[in-house]
């Protein structure tokens, strides 16, 4: 009798974090190279749409990984620290996003999903749940939003009687 | 051991080449193209758009050689001369990178040559072997030789090819690229 297993990397657990929150992140991986090489680690949160994937560009973290010269494939484990910027300071709203960690040989903006593709790339989904974001709706805001249509009642009311004494000169 | 070959042409002695040519347009026998020579820098020319340009030595490279760090590559030369005995003429071989601003040889090798005197155009061959070192630059790509020096002295010819190298290996490969886990810090 045999046993037949087959070992398959674990799927990550949902976490839940704060904005304003330093996650550090883990990846393992094999590499060669023929000379010492440095490569960048990039790592972000995104959201998914109708349209694909998409980085929360300002929770996006880097590190320079150094690769030692190496014919046969050498293990690897890095981290790179990224932080969940608040909605206040432009950053993540309160939700649950994915999870991306890549490699670029070069600096580079571009995603993951994006040509010239990174050298490795993993990502998995709806592994953050990001909340502690201030909540929205209060004075302040309610405020803002109605001020617009303020604006708009004070003015209507100096301009009509204006226009109302106008007209009455004119049927003299 | 990888190998590229180039071909300088006939190569002419110092004297015979000052007195060869005056100042004026010349047509040039293998390509057809009017060449305008210029006796103060000993230069050949072509009028692109109103404006003199020297003629370039870079030539497109009619294969693709990949190497990768510990490599050797062969690169051999082949020209004719004719002429007086030349003692001590400087064949050099370069590695480098070819841009606006010229050739950055960051590879260099160097062989010192004499020819014999002759009445009729000899062929002669010569080689250099690189070892690719550990510190290749991904742009180590182009490569150029050219002969010149000695006494009585040849005129410097130069002759190279444009992307002629693929340098391989520097890229690292990942494999098995997983997040393994992640935290508060």
């Amino acid at each position: 009798m045999t046993l037949d297993m087959g070992l398959a990397p674990m799927a990550l657990s949902a976490t839940t974090f704060n904005a304003g929150d330093k996650v550090r992140v883990t990846v393992d991986f094999k590499y060669t190279v023929e000379a010492d090489a440095t490569v960048h680690l990039y790592v972000a949160p995104y959201y998914t749409n109708i349209l694909g994937k998409h980085l929360v560009d300002s929770c996006v973290g880097r590190s320079d990984v150094t690769l030692p010269a190496t014919a046969t494939p050498l293990d690897k484990t890095a981290t790179v620290d990224f932080t969940l910027v608040p909605k206040a300071q432009s950053g993540i709203e309160d939700g649950t996003y994915g999870l991306a960690v890549w490699v670029r040989t070069s600096v580079s903006t571009s995603d993951p999903w994006s040509i010239p593709r990174p050298s490795a790339v993993d990502n998995q989904d709806s592994v953050l749940l990001v909340s502690g974001n201030p909540s929205s709706g209060g004075i302040g805001d309610t405020l803002t939003s109605i001020m617009p249509m303020l604006m708009m009642v004070m003015m209507m009311g100096m301009i009509m009687p204006m226009m109302q004494g106008m007209g009455g000169g004119s049927e003299e | 051991m990888k190998t590229l070959e180039l071909n300088l042409g006939v190569i002419k002695p110092l004297q015979a080449e000052s007195s060869s040519y005056i100042r004026g347009w010349y047509l040039d026998p293998q390509t057809g193209q009017s060449v305008y020579f210029d006796p103060d820098t000993q230069n050949f020319y072509t009028m692109q758009g109103g404006i003199y340009l020297p003629q370039g030595y870079m030539n497109t490279t009619p294969k693709q050689v990949p190497v990768t760090i510990g490599d050797k590559l062969k690169i051999t030369i082949s020209y004719q001369y004719s002429g007086p005995a030349i003692t001590g003429a400087l064949e050099r071989f370069c590695i480098g990178v070819f841009g606006t601003f010229g050739f950055n040889e960051t590879l260099v090798g160097e062989i010192t040559r004499n020819l014999p005197a002759s009445s009729t155009l000899q062929p002669y061959t010569d080689s250099y072997t690189f070892t690719i070192p550990n510190n290749v630059g991904s742009d180590w790509d182009d490569i150029y030789c050219k002969i010149y020096g000695g006494s009585p002295g040849v005129p410097q010819t130069i002759f190279g090819y444009e992307n002629a190298l693929i340098i391989a290996g520097l890229t690292p490969t990942v494999t098995g690229f997983t997040i393994s886990d992640f935290v508060k810090v």
